[in-house]
């Protein structure tokens, strides 16, 4: 492994960490003060800067240690994560993530504004001290009254109640063996900025330790140097990682220092106890620790080139990555492998038990692999289905058991193909938590005060709609920031929360990903709309639009209501580009407003864009897949129902309304002359915007699964086309873009672009 | 840091001491030998082991030197901290809670 991709290691699990911090500052903000979320935040800046200082990311490292000591403070209790709190924590958490990109993309992020954060943090952390720091120092009190007073050499058993660190649980270790350590640092170990203090805590974390600090040599304070080394340690600690497991924790310590360790077959307790100089157990719970460790460790090490700390064995435990990195060469495969838990322990200090265990344990994939392998199960899902059917057809003899057999197998592959997808299925909250950070901004800005509320951000979808997301959604928030919600002042005095609320929730429905974005502002202002349509030629001043329709003009190109044009939105390039996209992924966007009490906008998307339930067609000789998620219903067309219209438009009357027939081999150019839809068949599809046509196709031979191939990466994009795939028998079948060719059948003609984005 | 109190004086430990802190810690100890001392350690928030080593130097000297010795407040992750490494300090805590 070279340091590049461990360096890219490093980056991804700051982008997780990224997310943890996140979502753990959006629990506190809606009041959370669960102490694990406060510490799940601190650690996550805390990895983050652990990492960063090994590979000499100063301004990442420095960023993150203010950030870390104001969170410190919050932990502690020092600091109350209020409102204002957070608001600037949150805006540290985007800073720290312009940093991460900057760190692994180049490019420089907004000094000043990191600046001031950076002096927003320090002042929060400072200000607030004073004035709480008689809180913790009562705290201890109570526990003192009941401790014997002990004889001045010290050293006595403490009776030790494990009541004061609230309720930690005590791991239960019963056949874990006991390792005995004599540990005595050198004065390197503190010169090169390690701390004996970390080491013994990591140490306590991997098992039940009970201590001796062994001051002999300690001279008098007069005679003293400040930073030699008199301390050495008797340790005794039961744990399961064993001798190794030991010797792992000290493992960049070892040549500063004097270290014995062996295993001793008797318990811990009866070791100590024929000891001459009882020991000192260890509370179980150091988080309240934490702080210590990185802290000193990033401080002592920053006047000594943290560039070169990789080399060195200096903070070794605060850095997992490099840790696991240091300890490949020079260790067996065996060492190494603790070496990274150990250090992923040191990472993640409080983690509990039962943290450790609620993570599932996942690997990470490279996601071309995937697409591979996802690609290599769609074409034996075709190859399946021609084996089959060439079974059909040279098959006279009626029943075989190889029927039985291309039955079992296709289902096989229908299984191997919903678990391939399920792979690439993730769930939607990092786009989720992206717009959570567009809304501050926006709100920042703007002077209004939002409120993000998401739901269902477990929700998942495929990998390709979730990248493809982010960016329609963003336009979306930002409008509905910037647009939707009124300024406080004018909230206040509609008697609404001067907080404005954006609401984004994502939900499974039948079979596709339903993602809805509602604001309690102050719904479409059709009038407006309607005006500005019309000032910009996209309608007739007297057209008679439904209000509906008239929302729907927003998804027009160029259109938008904003008086002033600010650099959130209004660049007129908002909504139909959000549209465009959104069709792009095979989706649809819906809007209902209600006036004075915001608006919702829908979108649905398919849940992976691999597959598509389609139904083949024939129209002209040529084999079409209609997607089904776009048809309502079908019907045979009777003579009675049709009904011309005009010179050539056609009328299908369906239970007494009537619906535009869409003759698609015309549209496509299939053929010259219409047909006639008595021979065909009338597919009743959902067009943009509500209305319904009805395609006329000359037959329908089937309903079933096929996988989209992309015309555009294979060929070249076909107006009215969505894409292509392979059917059973060997052929290509074309997959229809609905949407595109009901708007040429109402009089655009089939464009390049997409541009056809309806208007409703 | 010392402030002067009628009979004792007290010092106020700083939040981190670290490395760096050691021999500026020992310096203002040195500073107040022979006095009864009460030590505010309500804002240490890191405590290195090189610190440990100056305060319990200190608490031999006092000692030695027949001077009370102790810790008036102290902070929890000062107390973990000594508890940790296996510092005793619990004496010269519980002096001061009884006096």
């Amino acid at each position: 492994m070279d340091m590049n991709e461990i360096k890219e290691i490093f980056f991804q699990e700051c982008e997780e960490q990224l997310a943890e911090l996140e979502s753990g500052l959006l629990k506190l903000n809606d009041g959370d003060r669960d102490p694990e979320t406060v510490n799940a935040v601190f650690r996550a800046v805390h990895s983050i800067k652990g990492g960063a200082g090994a590979f000499g990311l100063d301004d990442l490292v420095s960023f993150a240690h203010v950030f870390e000591t104001t969170l410190d403070c919050v932990r502690s209790n020092k600091l109350d994560p209020n409102q204002d709190v957070l608001k600037v924590m949150l805006k540290s958490a985007d800073v720290l993530a312009d940093l991460t990109n900057a760190a692994r993309d180049g490019g420089g992020v907004d000094e000043a504004r990191s600046k001031q954060l950076i002096r927003e943090l320090e002042a929060l952390a400072n200000g607030e001290m004073p004035a709480a720091s008689e809180a913790p120092a009562a705290k201890p009190a109570p526990a003192l009254v009941a401790t014997p007073v002990a004889d001045d050499e010290g050293f006595q058993p403490i009776p030790f109640s494990f009541d004061d660190f609230g309720g930690e649980e005590k791991p239960v270790e019963p056949f874990a063996p006991t390792c005995e350590i004599l540990f005595h640092p050198k004065r390197e170990l503190y010169a090169k900025g390690n701390e004996a203090t970390l080491l013994l805590r990591d140490l306590s974390r991997i098992g039940e330790m009970s201590i001796r600090c062994d001051m002999d040599s300690l001279p008098p304070l007069e005679d003293m140097n400040p930073e030699e080394a008199y301390f050495s340690w008797k340790i005794s600690i039961a744990t399961e990682k064993g001798e190794d497991g030991v010797r792992t924790v000290f493992e960049f310590a070892e040549w500063d220092c004097d270290l014995e360790v062996r295993t001793v077959e008797e318990d811990h307790e009866a070791e100590a106890g024929k000891d001459e100089l009882p020991m000192q157990p260890v509370p179980f719970d150091l988080s309240i620790l934490d702080d210590g460790d990185d802290d000193a460790t990033g401080e002592a090490d920053e006047p000594a080139a943290p560039l070169s700390s990789a080399n060195t064995a200096a903070e070794s435990n605060v850095v997992p990555i490099a840790a696991a990195s240091r300890a490949e060469p020079s260790r067996s495969e065996a060492r190494a492998a603790p070496a990274v838990q150990q250090a992923a322990a040191a990472a993640n200090p409080a983690a509990s038990a039962a943290s450790a265990a609620a993570a599932a344990p996942t690997i990470r994939v490279d996601l071309d692999r995937v697409d591979r392998l996802i690609n290599l199960v769609g074409e034996l899902v075709i190859n399946q289905a021609m084996l089959s059917q060439s079974v059909i057809e040279n098959d006279n003899t009626g029943v075989s058991s190889i029927n039985m057999g291309l039955e079992e197998l296709q289902q096989l592959t229908r299984e191997i193909q919903d678990s391939v997808m399920a792979i690439r299925a993730q769930p939607v909250k990092p786009v989720f938590q992206r717009m959570s950070r567009i809304v501050r901004e926006i709100a920042d800005v703007t002077g209004k005060s939002v409120r993000l509320i998401t739901e269902g951000e477990n929700t998942e979808v495929d990998k390709t709609v979730i990248d493809k997301l982010a960016e329609p959604l963003t336009h979306m928030i930002r409008n509905a920031v910037d647009h939707g919600l009124e300024a406080p002042e004018k909230r206040e005095a509609l008697g609404k929360n001067p907080e404005g609320t954006v609401r984004l929730t994502a939900k499974h429905r039948s079979g596709r990903i339903v993602i809805e974005l509602a604001d309690d502002g102050g719904g479409i202002n059709r009038e407006k709309v309607r005006q500005k349509a019309i000032d910009n030629d996209l309608i007739a001043a007297d057209a008679n639009l439904s209000d509906e329709e008239i929302d729907n003009l927003i998804f027009h190109a160029g259109f938008s209501t904003a008086d002033k044009i600010s650099d959130i939105s209004g660049r007129g390039v908002g909504m139909d580009v959000v549209k465009r996209s959104i069709q792009a992924l095979g989706g649809r966007i819906t809007i209902s407003s209600k006036p004075g009490q915001g608006s919702v906008f829908t979108m649905s998307l398919p849940l992976t864009l691999a597959v598509l339930d389609g139904m083949v067609v024939t129209v002209a000789g040529q084999t079409l897949v209609v997607p089904l998620t776009a048809i309502v219903e079908t019907l045979q067309p009777e003579a009675s129902a049709i009904h011309s219209f005009g010179a050539s438009q056609r009328l299908i009357s369906i239970r007494n309304s009537f619906c535009p027939l869409v003759d698609v081999g015309r549209i496509l150019n299939f053929r010259s002359t219409q047909a006639d839809p008595v021979d065909g068949v009338a597919l009743l599809v959902e067009s943009e915007g509500g209305g319904q046509r009805a395609l006329m196709v000359d037959a329908i031979q089937g309903q079933r699964q096929v996988v989209i191939k992309s015309l555009e990466a294979n060929y070249t994009h076909v107006p009215g086309i969505a894409a292509a795939t392979i059917l059973g028998d060997g052929r290509v079948a074309l997959i229809l873009d609905v949407d595109a060719v009901v708007a040429a059948s109402r009089g655009q003609s089939l464009k390049q672009e997409i541009s056809l984005a309806a208007t409703g | 840091m010392a402030s002067k109190k009628a009979a004792q004086k007290s010092l106020s430990l700083a939040p981190v001491l670290d490395l760096n802190e050691a021999t500026a810690l020992r310096d203002k100890l040195m500073a107040l030998k022979g006095s009864d001392l009460a030590i505010d350690a309500s804002a240490v928030e890191r405590v290195g082991a090189l610190c440990a080593q100056v305060l319990m130097a200190a608490a031999k000297t006092w000692e030695a030197d027949k001077r009370s010795y102790t810790f008036a407040k102290a902070s929890e992750p000062f107390l973990k901290t000594m508890q940790l490494i296996g510092v005793n300090i619990e004496h010269l805590l519980a002096k001061e809670i009884q006096r």
